[in-house]
């Protein structure tokens, strides 16, 4: 029995009591402005308007057929196509879903390294993006609407003036590159203009990793991690499960070490950082450190392990048995350590990182380092040195390749000043956004399902991106542009690609084979391995830095780093550990907010270095004292109508110098209240035991602690009678021990299964409509608790609760144990959901779908129907998957097989902590997760008997800081 | 005080009660009868082209499959792309006024809209292959098309049409061999039906779920 089942907590007020209340309690529908009277008059209109309205009959519909047939397309049966999508830069494979020529719906694709079959969250809210109705949708010149044709023309005489120049004053900015085709173009700009220049700005990029791997080998390095052979694990600020390169990928291979019955044993993670991430959440010791101070750190581990580390300040006490454990931990580990430094350290941190792991023979077994998967910046490629340009007058022509930086440039480098000086500014770009509406021409990007690239993945794997739809609106993507800006021969996507893959792939089998799996064969980057250079020493702490507190820029775990702002999927999704959403208020520690007298909510102004921002502040657990967090992506002003004026812009504050964090922030109370949306209180079960603790000592004593000390070990008798089975029992296990608390689930069910986004005042009411919510439960002190993930879909119980009280039938019971509703059954009466221990229904109080907008509607997912105001709606488990299956199987006479049916949620799972399928099959997944001694029922004791189970989280300490 | 009821106010209250509940029961009877499931079937639509099951199929004796050709493997049964009606027409009538629309749209690469018989809610998923694969014939719902000059509709489409078969599916059920003929008939129903109910091993226990249709 764990001692760890008591004492769970969701939010700061719970914990302390002090406030009752859990979402904002207010009318319905409130009745603006009518009196009595005019209510009933409403009341007996509608109700005659209604009685007629059912005289009509359905619309009568047109069957509308092909003049061809398109090849290889049976009407209404989907295709999957592999593609690829980049995040900041770094390629993620996938399989796209096309219903009648439609991209409807994003799956990871089992071959490619970086998803193995699973995605983040970006990749599925990525068809929203294609289908969003904000996107720019035709050339402007100047604001005004213009033509290809006539952007050519400009561009042409542009081309011939620099033709003769050689280039000079021609500037090219874009995201971090992995694109050989993009690669290759840019260096065929340099050669027909030699004097033109090529910046990299990506606000979020790994300029420091790269920039340490110089330091300490000589030359700038790619560095990978091999979780899977690590059995120790140091994260310095170091979020991995979260990397926008390779997070999907690492959380596979650190889980998969992670598994308490597997041959390798279980792997241990201690992560010293300054605000909670996933990564933090999944450790088994977390130590909350400023971020200026994990360097000292850092350096004493570094002696303490023979590193010839640079002088440090002295240890706490805690942080020197920290230390001690730490190290002996690693020294016991050598060979299958790892120390992982995060992209907010500065490079000679990741210096250091790399002779740390080179001492502890890591280079080669749990870390590779490869060539630079992206292609190098120039020197001076910065945008930096492209905003003294601008001021210095030398910026003739800046060509924006999909890039923001009037927006998410640092604020010292007074970009938009300087973007007045240029001549001629051509942006390309998704959406006419803060810079697109600055520029000379304004052009249309193809979405990138729209437009023929290719990509690298962490590991250096080239994928080719196909075109699933022609773009909607006339976009030309970012080769084709620069196609016209060289006079290439070759103008269009598919031949520029083509091209360069000439060599490796040089018939059209070989292409064809690259297309349709998705990858192209041999083409990982083989690892180098090289001599560390002599280390220089640290910079000394430097006296400023050390002053007052410390402000960190970090990209927001939802919508990035603001290019993903118009994205009501990702605003809505309730972020990782805070469960905010549609905002970015600062994070800050409980005992500065104790300190300072703040609140969550509360207004306050952020001085640092002679500019201010006016933000509001949310108490972070978890949170270093002397650090506060500020999440880039909010506060644009032109994102489009989802998300223009939400949160607060953190650019406004960061500085090109220190981007990560910066030092002698002062924070000023300005009274008031800023109304923030978060959902951790939300469909709370009422302080049950949700989620099931223990360590591996726990384990290792009695597999089945989770269930040990429950009142009926396996079910209680019940009165109301058993279902007679049927063909399938349908069940899912979920396990905690895999959840790292992404998100991805949430996202994945809301694209599949049609499911609305009620934008912030409604989240604030507690009515947001996701069929799978994913709990955080804190564990311990505010100033430094365990976190705890927990993802809720509907638990499909035998005996459900919410079947006895449904007045109209709407929700029933199905003869493979289904817990089914009925959507045009339903009359909205909510009985369902008040009678719902686990507070898995959501009720469409008002109209949230959206009707009007045709590219959403496009978008839909057709196997599943559309609900209306006034109708309640749960999880399902996918029954539109599970029929098409059935289908299948029972036309050819068979049974179903294995994996035939995969949920949404549990195809996206980066971790596979979702097992779904036949229980009565004791052969199934399904069956032998519900085996396992881990196995427990989210509140047993109410005897519904629920079909979901859960495996509970297991912990790995170290005895010498815990005992175990 | 004057009496407040004449003598005869008992007889037409009677009479007024009568009346009401007269009116009340022909409204209802009404009301039935004109929403009942067994509604006159739906008469044929105006077509852009004045299309002929009856000739293309009672007369040329072509195959249901050969124009609605996903009805075996998908939920839509297929509507013929222009290019299949061209593949005969291009040859065939082509110059008949009747044909013109099609001619035209077909050259002109533009879309030809027929009237939909057959439709279903939205939120009812039927699927045309799964009744193919378990022995619905095509005339248990389409009717003899192949004696229809314009296409009308035979069947309701109510949901308690679609129970009337889920709940006793082994009268409708016909051999394999005989989903496409239009006019084939059991010679004992009873036998047959039982035991093609386990040969397509149809699972009767789901059939009424809500889950079937409804998802």
């Amino acid at each position: 029995m764990s001692s760890l089942r008591q004492g769970l907590w969701r939010s700061l007020e719970e914990r302390t009591g002090a406030d009752g209340v859990r979402p904002t309690a207010q009318p319905a529908a409130p009745l603006a402005g009518m009196d009595r009277r005019q209510f009933f008059e409403a009341l007996g209109a509608s109700l005659t308007l209604a009685g007629l309205a059912g005289c009509s009959r359905p619309p009568q519909g047109e069957i509308v057929p092909y003049v061809h047939a398109p090849l290889g397309q049976t009407d209404g049966l989907p295709r999957f196509f592999a593609s690829t999508l980049t995040r900041d830069g770094y390629a993620h494979g996938v399989l796209v879903e096309s219903t009648m020529g439609r991209p409807t719906k994003i799956e990871g694709n089992p071959h490619h390294p970086a998803s193995l079959g699973a995605t983040d969250i970006y990749a599925q809210a990525s068809v929203l993006q294609l289908w969003d109705p904000d996107r720019s949708q035709s050339v402007l010149h100047r604001g005004e609407p213009s033509t290809w044709d006539a952007f050519a023309a400009a561009l042409e005489s542009l081309a011939v003036r620099f033709a003769r120049s050689a280039g000079q004053g021609l500037h090219i900015l874009s995201g971090t590159v992995t694109s050989p085709t993009l690669a290759a173009q840019l260096d065929r700009v340099k050669l027909r203009y030699p004097r033109a220049r090529w910046h990299v700005h990506q606000p979020s990029g790994n300029d420091n990793a790269l920039a340490g791997a110089e330091l300490a080998f000589g030359q700038r390095l790619s560095t990978q991690l091999q979780l899977r052979r690590a059995e120790v694990i140091v994260g310095l600020d170091a979020d991995f499960l979260g990397d926008p390169a390779a997070g999907v990928r690492y959380a596979r291979d650190f889980v998969e070490a992670r598994s308490a019955t597997g041959s390798a044993g279980m792997s241990r993670l201690y992560v010293i950082e300054p605000t909670p991430s996933i990564t933090g959440a999944m450790a088994d010791h977390r130590l909350p450190m400023e971020s200026r101070r994990i360097a000292q750190f850092a350096c004493a581990l570094g002696r303490r392990l023979g590193v010839p580390a640079p002088g440090c300040a002295e240890l706490t006490p805690d942080e020197a048995r920290w230390l001690e454990a730490l190290a002996s931990d690693l020294q016991a580990h050598h060979g299958a350590a790892l120390v992982v430094t995060g992209a907010g350290q500065p490079a000679w941190m990741h210096a250091l990182g790399h002779a740390l792991n080179l001492a502890l023979a890591s280079h080669g077994a749990t870390l590779a380092c490869t060539e630079p998967v992206e292609k190098l910046a120039e020197v001076d490629g910065t945008l930096a040195s492209l905003a003294s340009a601008m001021h210095a007058g030398e910026v003739d022509t800046l060509l924006v390749l999909d890039a923001n930086p009037a927006y998410d440039a640092p604020a010292d480098l007074d970009f938009a000043r300087g973007l007045g000086r240029v001549a001629h500014l051509l942006h390309l770009g998704l959406y006419r956004d803060e810079t697109g509406v600055l520029a000379e021409w304004h052009l249309p990007q193809a979405h990138q399902l729209e437009s023929w690239s290719d990509g690298r993945a962490f590991d250096g794997t080239a994928s080719l991106a196909q075109p699933l739809i022609a773009p909607l609106y006339g976009g030309r993507s970012a080769h084709e542009l620069l196609a016209m800006l060289t006079r290439d021969e070759v103008t269009e996507g598919r031949a520029l690609v083509r091209r360069q893959w000439q060599r490796e792939l040089p018939d059209e089998r070989a292409w064809q084979a690259a297309l349709q799996s998705g990858v192209i064969a041999g083409s990982a980057f083989a690892p180098r391995s090289l001599p560390l250079r002599q280390l220089a020493p640290a910079p000394l702490p430097n006296a400023a830095d050390q002053k007052g507190l410390e402000l960190l820029f970090r990209s927001d775990p939802t919508v990035g780093d603001g290019r993903w702002s118009n994205n009501s999927w990702l605003q809505e999704l309730p972020k990782p550990l805070t469960q905010l959403t549609w905002d970015n208020p600062l994070l800050v520690s409980p005992a500065l907010a104790a300190r300072q007298s703040l609140a969550n909510g509360d207004r306050v102004e952020l001085r640092l270095q002679g500019r201010s921002l006016r933000a509001a502040v949310w108490i972070m657990p978890g949170q270093a004292e002397g650090s506060v967090t500020l999440h880039l992506g909010y506060g644009r002003r032109l994102a489009g109508r989802v998300g223009s004026g939400t949160g607060f812009n953190a650019y406004l504050l960061r500085s090109s110098q220190a981007p990560w964090s910066s030092a002698g922030l002062e924070l000023v109370s300005t009274g008031g209240s800023y109304p923030l949306a978060s959902t951790q209180r939300h469909f709370a079960m009422e302080g049950r035991e949700p989620v099931r603790v223990g360590t591996l000592g726990d384990y290792r004593r009695d597999p089945a602690f989770a269930t040990a000390g429950d009142e009926f070990p396996g079910a209680p008798p019940s009165l109301y009678p058993e279902y007679p089975p049927g063909e399938y029992a349908w069940g899912m296990s979920i396990d905690l021990n895999a959840c790292i608390g992404c998100k991805a689930c949430t996202i994945a069910c809301q694209a599949e299964n049609n499911i609305p986004t009620v934008g912030k005042e409604q989240v604030q009411r507690g009515r947001e409509m996701h069929w799978i919510r994913v709990d955080r439960y804190y564990e311990g002190a505010p100033e430094n608790p365990r976190s705890y993930s927990q993802p809720v879909p509907c638990m499909m119980c035998e005996h459900a609760p919410c079947e006895l009280v449904c007045p109209v039938g709407a929700t029933v019971h199905d003869a493979e144990g289904l817990n089914v509703q009925v959507y045009n059954r339903c009359v909205g009466t909510r009985f369902c959901s008040n009678n719902c221990p686990y507070k898995v229904r959501r009720f469409n109080f008002l109209q949230y779908l959206d009707r009007s907008a045709d590219t959403l509607k496009a978008q839909r997912n057709p196997d599943v129907s559309v609900r209306r105001r006034g109708v309640m709606e749960k999880c399902t488990y996918c029954i539109q998957r599970i029929e098409e299956a059935h289908i299948l199987a029972d036309r050819e006479n068979r049974r179903i097989g294995a994996g035939e049916v995969l949920t949404a949620c549990q195809a996206v799972c980066p971790t596979q902590a979702i097992r779904f399928g036949d229980c009565a099959d004791p052969a199934s997944a399904v069956a032998q997760a519900k085996r396992s001694p881990r196995n427990y029922l989210l509140l047993a004791e109410l005897n519904s008997r629920p079909r979901t189970s859960y495996l509970a989280r297991l912990r790995n300490p170290n005895p010498l800081l815990e005992e175990g | 005080m004057a009496q407040l009821f004449s003598p005869s106010f008992g007889f037409l209250l009677r009479l007024g009660v009568l009346a009401a509940v007269l009116a009340a029961v022909t409204l209802v009877s009404a009301w039935r009868a004109l929403t009942s499931y067994r509604a006159a079937p739906l008469d044929a639509l105006e077509q852009p082209v004045p299309f002929s099951h009856k000739h293309h199929v009672g007369d040329d004796g072509i195959d249901c499959r050969y124009c609605h050709s996903s009805v075996e493997s998908a939920a839509f049964a297929g509507m013929p792309p222009l290019s299949t009606c061209m593949s005969c027409h291009s040859q065939l009538f082509t110059d008949q006024p009747a044909l013109a629309p099609l001619v035209d749209a077909y050259l002109a690469r533009a879309v030809l809209r027929w009237q939909r018989l057959y439709k279903l809610p939205d939120f009812a998923y039927f699927n045309h292959s799964i009744h193919i694969a378990k022995g619905i014939g095509c005339a248990s719902c389409h009717g003899a098309v192949d004696q229809m000059p314009l296409t009308w509709r035979v069947a309701p489409l109510t949901m308690r049409w679609c129970l009337d078969c889920h709940r006793e599916p082994a009268a409708h059920l016909r051999p394999a061999t005989e989903i496409f003929n239009l006019h084939w008939q059991p010679r004992d129903p009873s036998a047959l039906g039982a035991r093609l109910l386990s040969a397509y091993h149809i699972d009767t226990r789901r059939l009424t779920d809500c889950s079937v249709c409804h998802r």
